[in-house]
């Protein structure tokens, strides 16, 4: 009897393993633990068995028993897993189509450019002011020490909307409105909008600058090379070249030039540098005496330095852009790039 | 300005190359913006001698040369008649290849063999003589190449003179700064002048009427001169930098300008009446004709150069058709004058003649440097025109010009402005190099005068930018000032502008930025009334087109414009925001009021995603925009009300923005009616702010409120109302009736159509009812809430849904 429940074993495990189906698993099942199953009967017929063997027998019988069943059930289970997986993996979706989202939209390359010039300026103690974009002939020229008729203003175009009224050529105008109206010292930065005729590839009639004004006691030349190199290291990068050359403004003596080393062809020269090796990157200079004189400044008591740049320039070489007159076309293709 | 290596070195020994003296320049304040290198376009071609020429057998107007270049002879077919033997000519050798991509070889012309060619100036590139053969002189050695015989190398500087430096306008003024920059010596051309039979007062006078106009008036006579081309040294310097040669006598004025500074005129002197000069102010409405044969009318106050009877040039501006040098011109009354600055600006730009002259007289040359372009120019007629310089000059000089002189220096005030420490003696060699007369008064403290042609130096900060120029601003030091301990606070506006940019980046928005200035006609395409105040335009006088004429009063055309421009291109789903200012126009004399303003655009696809959904943005998305905003400023009593109307707005979808019972902007769709007008296809949505008053009640500031402990109770009812109830209108009821328990109304749904009777809608609403202080029972609400259902009822006449029976 022993040896017919230990084939019966091999039989049933025979035939668990080669069974794939829910069905053939249940039929296993049915066969041998049944209520008629095979198994089943063994232990029924106990009796058959030599009283002294009987306690093993029936062991083996529970052994063998739960051995059958419980491979069925971890294999019942494997089938109902995967079946759901099955299930699941019809509802599949395209994981390449494009994700549901509100597209995020972009800030202007050009109020980009002024936001970082503008933290970097608050990082040297600039506060932010604006004025008028429609301007005094008083405030736009002559107060920045360019009388009427003089040769500086053939420096630049102007738009008239009277004989006394100007669109403001340049953003210098608020350094004679904030000392107006503030005692030393003065540390601002004036950001806005600026307008010359002229328009080709490199002009547009309205076009960005930001004006820096730093007036106080003392305040040398020196600290203008310091403050610039400082602010275009920050924008450029901590190794960018950069050399300050003599120019001239009306309101500023000295006045100085910044150039930056090209960032194209870092100095060997190339077209967006006309073969220089170096860009034109803002004017700057020691304030005028002059100036000082219109806003009542003692300019024995007080110095101090003025700069001016564009943003599309600085725009343009941060972001290669060859034509100005992108910016203000605003076509999405081009705005959807920053 | 255009300037010539060569014609430099006349005046300065230059030990720099190219490049180096580019940079020194440039450092210097004289900034170099291109370097170009003139060489021949041609190779090859080398002196030669003709030897013989005779007619060729076999065509009429050709000849057969031959030339040699010393150590070979050769056979040339040649058709210039202007070749003799004898005749050193340039001999463009087989293999040469001359300008045009021409290479010669050797040819049979008419069976005659042709070994080279002759050229002329034209085929050699080198001027623009295309009459014949080009003749060289007879000193130049056959066989020697062309180019360094002529010596037609040079390199041209383009260089950017400020409007300060007057003194630089010419070769030797930038010689000058060189030698100041290198410490090489400077010296102005050697002036021999053969004067020679009658005396010029005996011939000519010259009278000033107005020496406030005209300080200084020089003249000499020249007599006998023959009027023909220049030679080519003349017109190659005059090509170089720029000019076109004319003839030999004007191209003389034209150099001696180019070459010191100081423009000078030609007057053919048999066409001066009574023979003599008279420089008076133009009379009201004076007409004239200028050597361009236009005739001016001049403004008052232009000084006009005037025989005995008319004028005869604008001076300083341009000479008169009526006293041109000519063909047959023999004697010349040379003009070297001293004209008041301002005024030939006025005058130039009056009149739109920015000539060589004008610029140069109007930025102010040198006073004092009058007569010796005068004795230049007349030294130069005689070499080259073979003209009789008379005895004498006339020189009327009735009012002395002033320069400054003695200007004050402090050598600590040099180096308190630069922030350095230069030496007293190294600042006082740096002012003595650029001509600059020194004077020490006391320890440190000077007396400048600088030379007559530096016009621009006049007080002690001009002297500090010399030394700090000359002294190289990279020897200056590079310090930072110490920050101010004041902090620097964020201008709240700027806080709040760079919040809404954000808001509006996370809806969607893109920022634009358009022009200012806007068509005239924008105000019509908008529909504005005739009373609208946005009618009030600021006009430009000279704008650049007229669509850009006039300062724009809203931000809504530019964005419909924008809208348009990426329709142009294709991409007709768009959400654009501008932030920028509107002018509005006030009295004359004063200031336009100017505002910034946020506008918004939104047209198109709500997603990019069609395969996700194909649905349309509509107003609903772009008052989404606005909630946010206001949201995101910590503005609460924002309104939006329907009885507010714009004309370019659709009536029924658009509405008044009010912040209380202020208006700050409004929000809708465009009327089709402005689509219509500016050729728009898709429906659009726009809101304008006005940011000043939304700004004004913006407040940066955050104050966390408890979260609730306990839990909400929540109760949904369908309203069936009038189609004309405001939404709002029902909410603000509830809310009123509701008390502190009733937390929140919001709509849930909208439905009209088949079930609800024709006319009305349905609204659905949710009621939040929380308490602080305790969970709230069922019961309770129940009692609130029918209690607050019954009150809407009873105020709007509406029905519940599911009970209307």
């Amino acid at each position: 009897m022993l040896k017919e429940l230990e084939e019966l074993q091999r039989q049933a495990e025979a035939e668990l393993s080669s069974a794939k189906t829910e069905g053939e698993f249940l039929a296993v099942r049915t066969r041998y633990l049944g209520r008629k199953g095979l198994l089943t009967r063994l232990l029924r017929n106990i009796g058959n068995v030599e009283e002294e063997k009987r306690p093993l027998f029936g062991m083996r019988c529970n052994e063998i028993k739960e051995a059958i069943s419980g491979k069925i059930d971890t294999a019942l289970a494997k089938l109902a897993s995967l079946r759901r997986e099955e299930v699941l993996l019809r509802d599949k979706v395209d994981v390449t189509l494009p994700g549901r989202t509100h597209r995020y939209g972009r800030v202007h390359p050009i109020t980009r450019v002024r936001q970082e010039i503008c933290s970097i300026f608050a990082g040297l103690g600039f506060s932010v002011v604006e004025g008028p974009e429609v301007e005094l002939d008083y405030y736009n020229f002559e107060a920045l020490n360019i009388p009427k008729d003089h040769p500086a203003r053939d420096m630049q175009d102007t738009f008239y909307i009277e004989d006394n009224i100007v669109l403001r050529t340049h953003t210098s105008p608020v350094q004679i409105r904030v000392m107006e109206k503030q005692r030393p010292p003065v540390r601002i930065l004036s950001p806005g909008r600026v307008y010359r005729p002229d328009s080709d590839i490199s002009h547009t009639p309205m076009f960005h600058q930001i004006e820096g004004l730093l007036v106080d006691k003392g305040i040398t030349f020196a600290d203008l090379k310091g403050v610039l190199t400082s602010f275009l290291k920050q924008l450029f990068g901590e190794d960018t070249a950069l050399r300050f050359r003599p120019s001239f403004f009306p309101f500023t003596e000295p006045s100085a030039e910044v150039d930056i080393r090209c960032v194209m062809c870092s100095g060997s020269g190339c077209r967006v540098c006309g073969q220089s090796g170096w860009l034109e990157i803002l004017g700057s200079g020691m304030v005028d005496p002059e100036v000082f004189k219109n806003v009542a400044y003692d300019p024995e008591e007080v110095t101090g330095f003025a700069f001016g740049l564009g943003l599309e320039r600085i725009a343009m070489l941060k972001f290669g852009i060859s034509d100005i007159r992108l910016f203000f076309e605003n076509d999405r293709r081009f705005l959807e790039q920053f | 300005m255009l300037v010539s290596w060569k014609w430099l070195k006349d005046f300065v020994d230059i030990r720099l190359t190219p490049e180096e003296l580019v940079d020194r320049l440039t450092m210097a304040g004289l900034e170099v913006e291109s370097l170009q290198e003139n060489v021949p376009s041609f190779t090859g071609v080398v002196v030669s001698k003709i030897l013989s020429v005779r007619p060729h057998p076999g065509a009429d107007k050709c000849f057969i040369c031959e030339v040699t270049t010393g150590d070979a002879k050769y056979p040339v077919v040649c058709s210039a008649g202007n070749i003799r033997p004898g005749n050193v000519v340039p001999l463009a050798k087989v293999g040469a290849t001359i300008p045009g991509g021409y290479t010669i070889r050797t040819s049979k012309i008419k069976g005659e063999v042709s070994e080279g060619m002759l050229c002329s100036e034209e085929e050699l590139g080198i001027g623009s003589d295309a009459s014949g053969v080009m003749i060289l002189s007879e000193h130049l050695s056959p066989g020697a190449d062309l180019a360094s015989a002529l010596d037609l190398k040079d390199v041209v500087l383009d260089i950017g003179i400020t409007p300060n430096r007057a003194d630089c306008l010419s070769i030797a003024g930038i010689a000058r700064e060189i030698a100041a920059i290198t410490g090489s010596p400077f010296s102005y051309p050697r002036i021999s002048l053969p004067e020679r039979g009658e005396d010029i007062h005996g011939i000519t006078s010259v009278d000033i009427l107005d020496p406030d106009l005209c300080p200084r008036y020089s003249a000499r006579v020249i007599k006998n001169v023959t009027i023909a081309p220049s030679p080519l040294w003349l017109r190659r310097r005059l090509e170089a930098v720029g000019m076109r040669a004319i003839n030999n006598v004007v191209d003389i004025t034209n150099y001696v300008m180019m070459e010191l500074g100081q423009p000078l005129h030609a007057f053919d002197h048999r066409f001066l009446e009574e023979g003599r000069i008279v420089v008076r102010r133009s009379r009201a409405e004076e007409k004239f004709t200028s050597l361009d044969e236009k005739e001016r009318v001049l403004r008052p106050d232009t000084i006009m150069i005037c025989d005995g009877v008319k004028p005869v040039a604008i001076g300083g501006v341009m000479g008169g058709l009526n006293s041109e040098v000519k063909e047959d011109t023999e004697t010349i009354l040379l003009e070297s004058a001293y004209f008041d600055p301002s005024s030939i600006r006025k005058s130039a730009k009056w009149l739109g003649m920015n000539t060589d002259a004008a610029f140069r007289f109007g930025r102010g040359v040198d006073p004092e440097g009058v007569i010796r372009a005068l004795d230049r120019a007349a030294q130069l007629m005689a070499e080259i025109a073979g003209g009789t310089v008379c005895k004498g000059h006339i020189d009327q000089y009735p009012k002395k010009v002033e320069t400054a002189g003695r200007i004050p220096l402090r050598i600590e005030r040099v180096n308190d402005i630069l922030g350095t420490r230069i030496g007293e003696a190294e600042i006082t060699e740096t002012l003595k190099r650029i001509g600059m007369l020194i004077e020490k008064e006391q320890e440190g403290h000077y007396r400048v005068t600088p030379p007559t042609y530096r016009v621009d130096i006049t007080r002690e900060i001009d002297l500090i930018e010399e030394v700090a120029r000359l002294h190289g601003y990279d020897c200056i030091p590079v310090t930072i000032p110490p920050v101010s301990v004041k902090p620097v606070i964020r201008d709240s506006r700027e806080v709040a502008k760079d919040r809404i940019r954000e808001i509006l980046r996370g809806s969607g928005y893109s920022e634009v930025i358009t022009y200012s200035f806007i068509s005239p006609s924008a105000v019509d395409c908008l529909l504005l009334r005739a009373d609208d105040a946005r009618r009030n335009l600021v006009k430009i006088e000279n704008p650049l087109t007229e669509d850009q004429a006039v300062m724009r009063t809203t931000l809504i055309y530019s964005l419909l414009e924008t809208m348009k421009k990426n329709a142009n291109v294709g991409c007709t789903d768009l959400k654009v925001f501008e932030i920028g200012r509107v002018f509005f126009q006030r009295r004359e004399g004063e200031l336009p009021c100017e505002k910034e303003q946020l506008g918004c655009l939104l047209t198109g696809m709500r997603s990019d995603h069609l395969w996700s959904s194909k649905t349309y943005a509509d107003f609903f998305d772009l008052k989404g925009c606005v909630e946010n905003i206001f949201d995101s400023l910590k503005i609460s009593e924002i309104r939006f009300m329907h009885d507010y109307r714009e004309t370019f707005l659709h009536p029924g979808k658009s509405c008044g923005i009010f912040i209380g019972d202020q208006p700050v902007g409004y929000a809708g769709e465009v009327h089709p009616d402005v689509l219509v007008k500016m050729d728009l296809k898709n429906r659009a949505y726009v809101l304008e702010i006005d940011l000043e008053l939304l700004l004004r009640n913006f407040k940066d500031v955050t104050l966390y409120r408890e979260l609730p402990r306990f839990p909400m109770v929540l109760r949904d009812v369908a309203f069936v109302v009038d189609e004309g109830l405001h939404a709002a209108g029902v909410i603000d009821l509830a809310m009123s009736a509701g008390k502190e328990l009733l937390e929140n109304v919001s709509v849930f749904d909208i439905y009209s159509g088949k079930s609800v009777p024709h006319g009305r809608k349905s609204l659905g609403l949710r009621f939040t009812y929380r308490a602080s202080d305790r969970t709230l029972t069922d019961d309770e609400v129940n009692v609130l809430h029918n209690k607050i259902v019954k009150s809407v009822v009873e105020k709007t006449g509406a029905k519940i849904r599911g009970e209307e029976h």
